[in-house]
Parts: C-alpha cells; sequence; structure tokens
C-alpha cells in the first residue's frame, strides 16, 4: 500500500502491466504541472485521446477545518458520541478530550499496510502533526495528522470501517 | 429497476427525488454537507452520509466524497438532481468508471450539449432554426465586433460553457460592443474556465419558451408539451406556466416536434429541456438545451399526468421507455411560483435565517415542493430557492385565481427573512401577464415601476446582504 499525500494527483492506481508507461508519464506531466502552477489546485484533469488538459483552482484559499468555523450559520461540531461497548470511562468524557474528526468521506485505517503495526496505540503520546490514521477515498491514501500534541485515549472506529465527513476518528488528551 | 438510489443534490429536489424513490420501492442515500445535517432530505431518505463541509466545492460538488458514499452504501445509481454535478460529464464518467449509473445522458452527449456553441451547430444539423448570430464562438473581439455589426444591435454576448443565465452580456450599441466582450470574456472564464464567447441578435420583446422531452437508451422519444419562463429576473425564472400561452396550437405544435427531432438526432438519453425564444410573429429560434431535471418539472408533470423523476429512473435502469407520443395527453393549465429567501425590495438580495413560521398552501389542485419546516435555519451557503407553489386548473383564468389563493395563504416568516411571495403576487396581478402576453421583459417593467428600495420599511431592514452561491 502506498501513503500519498491527498493532494497529489499520483495516487491513481496501477491497472493492467501495459498501462505502467502511460501512468508513469502522466504522473510525470501532472507533477510537472503541480510544479510550474501556482495557488491552491482543485483538479487536474489529463486525457489523452484527443487530448484534453484542465486544470482547476480554488476560487479562494480553503481553510483547514473548513465547516467547523465560526458564522452564525456554522454547524455545531459533531458530539464525541461514545461507543456502546462502554470501553468510556466517565472521565474520558470531558472536555479535555480532543476529537479528531474524519477530513473526508472513505474508509478509515489504523495502520499504513494491511496488518501492519498501527499509526498510534491507545496511551500513545503524538506531535503535532504526526499522521495518526489514514482515510482511504477512491483509491487515494489521505493521511489525518494530529492537530495538536497530546495522548491518544481512544480510537472511535474500527479498522477498516467506513467513516463519513466530520465523524469522530480518534479521542485525544492535549499535552 | 434499481434497489438503490443515491441523491447527489440537496434541498427542494433532494426531497423529490427521494419521494420518487420511495414510490418506487426503491432505497434511497441522501448525502449531505454538514450545514444540511438536519435537512428533510436526511430525515426521508433510508440512508444519509455526511460528504463534507458547507461549501459545496467540498461536498455537493466533490464527486469522489459522493462516489466514496456510493460505495459503501452499496447505491446502484445516482441521481444528480439539478445544479451542482448535474451536467458535469466528468461527473457522470467518474459514475461509470466506479459502476454506477448516473440518471441522465450519456457523458459524451452530455459534453456536447453543454458546450452552447456544439450544440447550436448539432441543432442546426438537425434542422432547429437558429437566432442570427455566431455559429461557432468568436475568437477575437474584432471578428465578435464584425458579426454584431452584421446582425444588427441589440446582441446578447453568451459564455460557450455558460448556463443557468450566467456568463450573458447584452449590448446595445456598436460603441459598447468591445468593452462588453472583453468583460464577458473574463467573466465567462473566471466563472466555467472557458473564455470562448458567441455572438447572436438580443430579442428584447422575445418569449422564452421550452420544452420537456423523455428520450430513452432504445431510440424512443416523446415530447411533454411547452412550457413559458419568461418571468425571469437577470436570467433567473420566477414564474413558469405550462403550456405556453397566447402562441397558436401549430406553434405549439412545432416547438415540441422540433425540439424532439433534435433530442432523437443526438441520441439525448433521460429528462430534457429545450428552450427557445419566440418572438412577437411566434417565429422561434433555438437557445440550449438543459441536460437535467428542471426547477420547473412540476408544471409539465401537473398537465400531463407523467411523473418525470419516475420515468428518468425507468429510463437510467434500462426499461424501454413506457410512453408513446398518442399516450401523453396535456390538459388544462399549470402555473408554478418559485419561492426564494430574498428580498425583492434591495434587489432580491437573498436573506437567510431561521424560519419562525412556514405553513405552505394546500387544498385542492395545489402542489409545494420544498424542503422548509418552522425552525429551518436557510443558511447562506446554497442557492435561496425555499420552495415552489405549483397549481393546475382546467383554464388559465382558473388556474390564477388557484395562485392568488395558495400565495395569500402561504406563510413564511423569520428574523431578517424575506421572500418573493409578494413579488410572484405583483407578477399574477399584471394585466400583461392575466391576458398572456407578456415577455422576458415583464419582471423589469415591474421593477420600473416598483417602489424605491427601502420604501418598505421593515424590522429587519438591517440584515446583512448575502451573496448567492451558486
Amino acid at each position: 500500500m502506498v501513503t500519498v499525500s491527498p493532494d497529489a494527483v499520483n495516487g491513481v492506481d496501477a491497472g493492467a502491466e501495459g498501462d505502467r508507461t502511460e501512468l508513469a508519464e502522466l504522473r510525470r506531466q501532472a507533477s510537472r504541472l503541480l510544479a510550474e502552477t501556482s495557488g491552491p489546485l482543485r483538479r487536474i484533469h489529463l486525457r489523452r485521446g484527443d487530448a484534453v488538459l484542465e486544470i482547476e483552482w480554488q476560487a479562494e484559499p480553503v481553510t483547514p477545518g473548513d465547516g467547523v468555523g465560526t458564522s452564525p450559520f456554522d454547524v455545531a461540531p459533531v458530539p464525541a458520541v461514545p461507543p456502546s461497548n462502554g470501553t468510556v470511562r466517565e472521565e474520558d468524557v470531558t472536555d479535555v478530550r480532543r476529537i479528531l474528526p474524519a477530513p473526508l468521506v472513505g474508509t478509515f485505517y489504523r495502520s499504513p499496510e494491511p496488518g501492519g503495526p498501527p499509526f498510534v496505540e491507545v496511551g500513545d503520546r503524538v506531535e503535532a502533526g504526526q499522521v495518526v490514521c489514514i482515510v482511504e477515498a477512491m483509491k487515494l491514501m489521505n493521511e489525518v495528522v494530529a492537530e495538536q500534541a497530546g495522548r491518544v485515549v481512544e480510537v472511535l472506529v474500527g479498522d477498516g470501517d467506513p467513516v463519513e465527513f466530520g465523524q469522530p476518528l480518534l479521542a485525544l488528551v492535549p499535552a | 429497476m434499481f434497489e438503490k438510489v443515491l441523491i447527489a443534490n440537496r434541498g427542494e429536489i433532494a426531497v423529490r427525488v427521494a419521494r420518487a424513490c420511495r414510490e418506487l420501492g426503491i432505497r434511497s442515500v441522501a448525502v449531505y454537507s454538514a450545514a444540511d445535517r438536519d435537512s428533510a432530505v436526511v430525515r426521508l431518505a433510508d440512508e444519509a452520509v455526511c460528504i463534507g463541509p458547507p461549501d459545496s466545492r467540498h461536498s455537493y460538488l466533490n464527486a469522489a466524497a459522493i462516489v466514496e458514499a456510493a460505495r459503501q452504501t452499496g447505491a446502484e445509481a445516482v441521481h444528480p438532481g439539478y445544479g451542482f454535478l448535474s451536467e458535469d460529464p466528468d461527473f457522470a464518467e467518474i459514475c461509470a468508471d466506479n459502476g454506477l449509473v448516473f440518471v441522465g445522458p450519456r457523458p459524451e452527449v452530455m459534453s456536447a450539449l453543454g458546450d452552447k456553441s456544439r450544440a447550436k451547430a448539432l441543432m442546426a444539423e438537425a434542422g432547429l432554426p437558429l437566432s442570427p448570430g455566431s455559429l461557432a464562438t468568436v475568437g477575437t473581439a474584432a471578428q465578435a465586433r464584425a458579426v454584431a455589426d452584421e446582425i444588427g444591435y441589440p446582441v446578447i454576448i453568451k459564455g460557450a460553457a455558460g448556463g443557468g443565465g450566467r456568463g450573458m452580456t447584452v449590448v446595445w450599441s456598436a460603441a459598447e460592443f468591445v468593452p462588453a466582450y472583453e468583460r464577458t470574456r473574463i467573466a465567462a472564464q473566471a466563472a466555467f474556465g472557458d473564455d470562448r464567447v458567441y455572438v447572436e441578435r438580443y430579442l428584447t420583446q422575445a418569449r422564452h419558451v421550452e420544452v420537456q422531452v423523455l428520450c430513452d437508451g432504445y431510440g424512443n422519444g416523446v415530447h411533454l408539451g411547452t412550457r413559458d419562463c419568461s418571468v425571469q429576473r437577470r436570467h433567473q425564472k420566477l414564474v413558469e406556466e405550462g403550456p405556453a400561452p397566447a402562441l397558436s396550437s401549430a406553434t405549439l405544435d412545432a416547438l415540441a416536434t422540433t425540439a424532439l427531432r433534435g433530442a432523437l438526432r443526438v441520441g439525448y438519453t433521460g429528462a430534457g429541456t429545450f428552450e427557445f425564444l419566440v418572438d412577437e410573429a411566434e417565429r422561434f429560434h433555438f437557445i440550449e438545451i438543459n441536460c437535467r431535471i428542471q426547477v420547473e418539472h412540476p408544471v409539465t408533470e401537473m398537465i400531463t399526468g407523467v411523473d418525470l423523476v419516475h420515468e428518468q429512473l425507468h429510463i437510467a435502469g434500462g426499461v424501454p421507455l413506457r410512453l408513446r407520443q398518442e399516450d401523453v395527453r396535456a390538459s388544462g393549465v399549470a402555473i408554478e411560483c418559485r419561492i426564494n429567501v430574498e428580498d425583492p425590495a434591495r434587489g432580491f438580495v437573498p436573506t437567510p435565517g431561521r424560519l419562525t413560521r412556514f405553513v405552505p398552501p394546500t387544498g385542492p389542485f395545489t402542489r409545494v415542493d420544498t424542503h422548509g419546516h418552522p425552525g429551518y435555519l436557510v443558511g447562506p451557503y446554497y442557492d435561496s430557492l425555499l420552495a415552489k407553489v405549483v397549481v393546475w386548473a382546467p383554464d388559465r383564468d382558473l388556474a390564477l385565481g388557484r395562485m392568488e389563493r395558495a400565495l395569500r395563504e402561504f406563510e413564511v416568516a423569520g428574523p431578517g427573512v424575506h421572500t418573493t411571495i409578494p413579488f410572484a403576487r405583483r407578477v399574477l396581478e399584471d394585466p400583461g401577464f392575466r391576458k398572456g402576453r407578456y415577455t422576458t421583459g415583464l419582471v423589469d417593467r415591474l421593477l420600473g415601476t416598483a417602489d424605491p428600495p427601502g420604501g418598505e420599511p421593515s424590522p429587519s431592514s438591517s440584515a446583512i446582504p448575502m451573496r448567492r452561491t451558486r
């Protein structure tokens, strides 16, 4: 399993052996485009037959945490629902718990490869920016990072389970 | 037929599609942004998946999230509604690549028809009359100006990739042409990522008449008559009716059969709308094709008794068209008023807020398609359409009376919230409208004689104007 950043366009799944050269060429072209263009891109669309190339820019910079902002129309953050198996101790469900929500719809993975050791275990200390899990969407492995340093107190989703946008993935207590 | 369909939209059309699914015994999946967590379709659908933040670029326009939601829930097809991804050939292709049926025309047909310039060329080949102007896009200001000078002013400059009334400029004289041309190109580039434009004659006294068609994947097609959508403000429709009034039955027939010929010629599948401009002499010119279910589709449903969303689902499911042309029998008159959360006294600025009161009209032959309810928070993120009031009656006078009655019953209130209900009532009172003799100039005429902005003081006049998001 290859892990790539969510913004990279080279996460296309290689199909048959014969496609590989073509794919490699596409990746090279896309990487070059990424390097040459400025500003946050929304989409790159390449096609070989009839030669189409479309680049779409973000209309405005997208801030992280988009949707959990401050306007009066803002939506309440997703509540951290304790799992029904009752493993959550009372003291965990307090203000100090920080919930890490899913940044996109997809499949939740705890480890970088099937059967491999998980990114983090309950009790581990994590640093801000550290990769703590993956959400796969359309064969792209999107790394999810801790926003601040802390200790993992609970993993709220099972490995391989589907998650929706904003669903609580991990609970951390800030260090 | 499908067992499970994902609805890639929000608002009243998502509710409309969820209802159709329920009626046909199809399970439905709603996808929603974080702003629509408490929306009607989330409650009505069998399942619901949150696909992103309020910003539609990361939710309702996020093809990857929608496809993931379909995969997670096992949906076999995606109904795109209108707006958002409904006319995006790339999205249709992504659906196909992921084993999902896109409820709409094939991607290559949608791609050809979505380019207005190509659509015009294809329709010219099929024998549809075009308005005088450039068939192809014009590459330079000098070329464009030459076309404009030849066809005579006023002209309209339109973006080839435009739609929904955006990216157009009317030019009244040769002196204004070049700056307007440059402006339109820049605007088209910004809005659609494509700066190609074309020029055609602008009809000041025209009616906007459209024809509904349904075609299957086996070469069968029917038309379902006409709708008049001339009551527009800046190319946004406010009131629609069917059949188009005050046109001869020969013209109505010619419009309908011409549209169907065009649809069959390009291998159109699903529900589609062919738009035409009709002048005083009842000459008509093709404008464009909308490759989706339209906001005003209930007008046609009321006069034909055909459920267009049911038919879309049957066609997408591979069922041969169940209607022959002789099965389509139009009767009576239907009128639709779009109720937007906007303040007509302040240039139709959207006025989002929470609805403290929401009592839609009921009663005989009165249909209201809405996602609103008391306590509903109209957010600033999306289109301001709140409800569509549609009435049917055996004749036009009765239909007008019924609509007036329905609008009088409709109660919507909330801090800072205004609606287009009072404006719709003014349209209905207009003598020209009542006679069925009106053109696309009607709304401007009404606004010209309207009370000056701010003339109606209201406790909420300090509400902050918010811009429409799509």
